[in-house]
């Protein structure tokens, strides 16, 4: 490979309309509505390790995780045609995709009784709210979390990321269901008012 | 289900949409709100906007390859095989007893012997399984990455032994086509490898480079590239 080559990619960072341009994602799904494999097999490369990973943490199950993606991509092809963009992210529309089977299928399977399985193993990384603020659309979110209180905080995005169910939570923190459902349901509103436009 | 009369909870409706994003409800629940998203467009649009407002938690979940064998099942369960492989690269409208050899050829970055990086590997009849040997300098074994295309055209790519990157970095694999200014995204590459769908040509360079966890934040490369090589027939 030639030196030249490798120095203009670590150098040349791209202009904002060229990441605007990079990320396709919803023309890629309107393409997939079209019945444009080509389409359906970038958005696959692009989004399958995300997805996977988002329901591996959900499923903590290969096989399990792996079906998740397996479906999700399936309504992908299938329902291309009902994602609207003018409605929300194509990201957002893909990961919710995925949590949905993740979740549905990790209830079938029963996981309730499991619950306290996952609550030995340590968290990944320094502190996953901090990520937030990285992330590119993170800061509104992260911003309203920070006004809930820490372990409400914590609760819905344990909720969200391990995808745990009230009866789940209430077993994992050691607090009623009602004290649970309460916080949960106070925090949301909580949020919805934050992130108001 | 959310308590209808609950004086706690003056918007029902809207919580009964975050709870099922948010993804609290039990599996009864679960199947109820989704029902009740195709008949009712009001709700449908509320668990829209919850799942744009609660998206950037999803980031919280480290990406992770799925199963190499996963693209090949869904082909299966959407009726795609055929159409993918009419769309396929040089690489697979190749007889199927034909020898498929890769070269490939890893180069390290800046200060890396660049005697290092010369791999060659030799597939013998390929399906289902190609059986490869990767030759790496004898006595300095140096990790390199392996490409290589099943039959099917998805490719196969791992590393010959465990690369060494700080913790909050990633290895991402980039796809830059004959002729192309710009490399494609191809995703995170795991410590176990990845398998990526068919659709990279033959003459088309890859490349690894080191990014932020998770990949790069902007669609490019923004770390130094690590690795490279052309994916290409070996005639």
């Amino acid at each position: 490979m030639p030196p030249p080559l490798v120095q203009e990619f670590s150098h040349n960072m791209p202009s904002e309309a060229e990441i605007a341009s990079g990320t396709p994602d919803a023309a890629l799904i309107a393409r997939c509505a079209e019945g444009d494999r080509a389409a359906f097999r970038a958005l696959y490369a692009a989004w399958s390790a995300r997805l996977h990973g988002v329901a591996l943490r959900i499923t903590r199950d290969s096989g399990l995780a792996a079906d998740a993606t397996h479906d999700a991509f399936v309504q992908v092809w299938q329902q291309a045609a009902k994602f609207d963009a003018a409605k929300g992210e194509a990201g957002a529309w893909l990961t919710a995709l995925a949590r949905y089977r993740a979740l549905d299928l990790v209830r079938r399977r029963g996981r309730e009784v499991l619950g306290h399985e996952a609550a030995e193993e340590p968290d990944q990384g320094p502190d996953p709210l901090k990520q937030l603020m990285a992330a590119a659309d993170g800061g509104a979110l992260h911003r309203c979390l920070e006004r809930l209180s820490a372990e409400r905080r914590r609760l819905v995005v344990m909720a969200f990321v391990e995808g745990l169910s009230h009866s789940q939570l209430s077993a994992r923190l050691n607090m009623p269901i009602g004290t649970v459902k309460s916080w949960i349901r106070r925090s949301l509103l909580g949020l919805k008012e934050c992130l108001a436009p | 289900m959310s308590g209808i009369m609950d004086p706690e909870d003056p918007a029902p409706e809207m919580t009964l949409a975050a709870e099922y994003v948010l993804g609290t409800l039990d599996l009864a629940e679960m199947e109820a709100a989704g029902r009740r998203m195709e008949a009712d467009p009001g709700f449908a649009a509320e668990v829209a906007a919850w799942e744009n407002r609660f998206y950037p938690l999803a980031s919280l979940a480290p990406a992770v390859a799925p199963p190499a064998t996963l693209w090949a099942r869904i082909e299966d369960s959407t009726g795609g095989a055929t159409a993918d492989r009419a769309a396929a690269t040089p690489v697979e409208r190749r007889p199927a007893n034909d020898n498929r050899l890769l070269w490939w050829r890893a180069t390290a970055l800046a200060g890396l012997a660049i005697a290092a990086g010369l791999a060659a590997f030799i597939a013998l009849r390929p399906p289902p399984q190609p059986v490869m040997a990767v030759l790496t300098p004898y006595g300095t074994p140096t990790p390199v990455l392996v490409a290589v295309a099943g039959p099917n055209g998805t490719i196969l790519v791992r590393p010959t032994a465990a690369i060494k990157i700080a913790s909050d970095r990633d290895l991402e694999l980039w796809a830059l086509a004959a002729g192309a200014t710009r490399p494609a995204p191809l995703g995170v590459i795991p410590a176990q490898g990845t398998l990526v769908p068919p659709g990279v040509a033959a003459g088309t360079l890859l490349l690894v480079s080191l990014e932020p966890k998770g990949g790069s934040p902007t669609g490019q490369p923004t770390g130094p590239v690590l690795y490279a090589g052309k994916f290409k027939l070996f005639d």
